[in-house]
């Protein structure tokens, strides 16, 4: 397990949401730290690689920005392969876009899942909050409870426009594509390391060599 | 510049003898000009102008400003001035310094010469390759003039019979001119689907209807169902303005914003079983540089007919598989080296060539460079389309090869803003469109009627 701490990791990352919405601005904020009104519309899938240095380790994250028309789906569905968290986004000044978010996060949820069979860390992030703040501010703890039963891990009112909340964004984002990455190395390797003693206490000689 | 008389002043004030440190304070300055001759003897500081005279009148040569000079008005703006350049030399010593011996004077007098020397010939190579350039510029023009006067009065009137041999195809292959591209575009796309102007106009008004009647996009319009939102205006309305958006055209109150919205729409309403899907934007607003509204729409109906066009804007998933797959036999056929990196980086083709085809190149390729493979594409057909991708992946093998994924994904999903045209079409030609014997369709053809030889990488 030493060598976990000065290892390299290298995460692949969704962008998804509806068309128009803001994704590639995000991303363009978040790599490249500015913001153009002019962006032309992703078709396909575009790419960005952003290096962090997270408690003396290298985190390198793969970020697809993935076309937000539905239409694309059976084609863009093959680019959730592998990646170890998402961000989903809305445009709070587009009702539609947010009544989209639970279509694109079952849809996330049916395609993939981790190693250990449970969900990639989701993030959701209220776009453009500098158009149309006041909207949600208000519903905070709607949205608390949105992001509980919906399973993201977090969510954040963003402007790429402002640079607002992105890099908190991400930051929770990859806080917890560790805390998952660390869980699954533990569910690999369980018999040889953490012998579980704390939970032995005060059982019975015969729960020693229980199966599980 | 003056790097050698100043090193030399520093070196010598460091072992300067404080002989004559009794002059007066003023005189003791350096003096620094522009390039002007370093005056052996001391004295008080001289105006730089009368330095500059001094000198010319000794080397025999006169500056412009000089109305008494026999040459004045001889020199081009394109000759090198001296007083034009930013270099500082020191033009006297110290007073508190000996003169310099003879020698070292004659020295620096040799280099300052060897130096405006050098910059005078440097300017005049510049000037060569302005004029060169210029010269370049001139002989494209009047080749593009006299090629569109060909197209014009010998190709176009005879189109049916010309249009197939083989000095219009060269001169197809060495791009259309701009003023007859759009005429050329539409004969050579066709109208197979026989659209009338007022076809068109009746598409446009139902749209307009549909316009009215649906509910602004607000929060009303939070009701519509997924199917409707899918192919409602509004995805078009948002994706207007982020076409070609440097252009500044296309925008919100631009020139060609209504336009393009028309034809998106009427298209619309036109094939309701397509609708709207993202790329189409891009490709209409090239239609519209370069045609009439109505005629940009038949072009634009037609050219989204065609089959490899259907298959992408239908979203036919295993056909564009295939597609792919046929994409990868060439491939590998042509640049196995760099099939095979891509291959062990687990590069698929859908990665870059989505949007290469959705857009046919417009969003990836400057501009012109995209209408030059659009005329080839009008002639070739699909074929040129995979083609360009091929020469594109040759063009920059070299760069490729030592990426891994992501840098490759990135580079060709945003290939460099400058490309250059004649070394594209050059790496294209090398580009051979036959395996084994079988042409593009042939191969395209087996792979439609055996699946199971498709990219076993992109299949699921």
């Amino acid at each position: 397990m030493q060598n976990n701490h000065t290892k390299e990791h290298l995460f692949k990352i969704l962008v998804i949401g509806d068309l128009g919405v803001g994704k590639t601005s995000i991303i363009k904020r978040y790599v490249h730290q500015n913001f153009s009104p002019n962006y032309r519309a992703t078709i396909g899938v575009d790419f960005a690689l952003k290096v962090l240095n997270w408690d003396q380790e290298t985190v390198r994250l793969q970020l697809w920005d993935i076309a937000g028309q539905e239409r694309f789906g059976n084609m863009t569905r093959v680019y959730y392969r592998e990646a170890m968290g998402a961000f989903i986004v809305f445009d709070v000044t587009r009702p539609a876009s947010f009544e989209a978010i639970t279509k694109w996060k079952e849809d996330l949820d049916s395609k993939l899942s981790l190693a250990n069979g449970k969900r990639v860390a989701t993030v959701l992030l209220a776009n453009k909050c500098d158009q149309g703040g006041d909207v949600l501010t208000n519903n905070g703890i709607k949205m608390e409870q949105f992001c509980q039963e919906n399973g993201f891990v977090g969510w954040y009112e963003t402007s790429a426009k402002e640079n607002i909340n992105i890099d908190e964004a991400a930051n929770c984002l990859v806080k917890h594509i560790i805390a998952s990455e660390n869980d699954m190395l533990q569910a690999e390797v369980p018999d040889t390391i953490t012998p579980q003693l704390e939970n032995d206490k005060g059982r019975t000689c015969s729960s020693c060599f229980r199966s599980q | 510049m003056p790097t050698p008389s100043l090193l030399l002043f520093i070196d010598r004030s460091l072992f300067a003898r404080r002989v004559k440190d009794n002059r007066p304070v003023e005189q003791k300055d350096p003096g620094w000009k522009l390039f002007g001759k370093v005056p052996l003897r001391e004295g008080p500081v001289k105006d730089p102008k009368r330095i500059q005279k001094e000198y010319e009148t000794k080397s025999g040569r006169a500056g412009p400003g000089n109305p008494t000079s026999p040459r004045h008005g001889v020199r081009k703006n394109l000759d090198f001035e001296p007083l034009s350049t930013t270099a500082l030399i020191l033009e006297d010593r110290p007073a508190n310094l000996p003169a310099k011996p003879a020698e070292e004077a004659q020295k620096h007098r040799q280099q300052y010469e060897e130096m405006v020397a050098q910059a005078k010939k440097r300017e005049l190579k510049e000037a060569q390759k302005r004029k060169k350039q210029l010269e370049v510029r001139c002989k494209l023009e009047e080749s593009i003039g006299t090629a569109a006067q060909i197209w014009n009065q010998e190709i176009l009137p005879n189109w049916s019979t010309t249009c197939t041999s083989r000095r219009v195809r060269d001169l197809w292959w060495q791009g259309i001119p701009p003023s007859v591209r759009g005429k050329v575009w539409s004969l050579a796309v066709g109208n197979e689907l026989n659209i009338t102007h007022e076809l068109y106009d009746i598409c446009l008004s139902r749209a307009k209807e549909k316009w009215r009647t649906t509910p602004a996009p607000s929060l009303e319009a939070e009701d519509a169902g997924s199917s409707d939102r899918e192919s409602s205006l509004e995805l078009i309305k948002l994706d207007i303005s982020r076409t070609f958006p440097h252009l500044c055209i296309f925008q919100q109150g631009g020139p060609y914003h209504d336009v393009l919205h028309s034809i998106l729409g009427a298209y619309t309403c036109y094939r309701p079983d397509v609708g709207y899907v993202q790329g189409m934007s891009f490709i209409a607003a090239v239609l519209i540089l370069n045609l009439d509204t109505a005629d940009a729409f038949i072009a634009f109906a037609n050219l989204l007919n065609k089959p490899c066009q259907m298959a992408f804007f239908r979203v036919d998933h295993s056909l564009m598989l295939t597609y792919f797959a046929a994409f990868e036999v060439f491939f590998e056929e042509n640049l196995p080296k760099l099939f095979a990196h891509f291959q062990k980086n687990n590069l698929t083709p859908d990665i870059y060539l989505i949007d290469w085809i959705f857009t046919l190149y417009s969003k990836s390729l400057p501009l012109d460079l995209a209408c030059r493979v659009w005329d080839v594409f009008c002639r070739d057909h699909e074929e040129f389309l995979f083609r360009t991708g091929l020469g594109l992946l040759r063009l920059y093998q070299d760069v490729l090869s030592p990426m891994d994924f992501i840098h490759m994904a990135q580079f060709l999903t945003r290939l460099p803003d400058l490309i250059p045209a004649d070394q594209l079409f050059q790496h294209i030609t090398a580009i051979h469109m036959t395996s084994r014997n079988r042409k593009w369709a042939q191969v395209l053809q087996a792979l439609q009627k055996d699946p199971e030889r498709c990219s076993p990488v992109l299949k699921r």
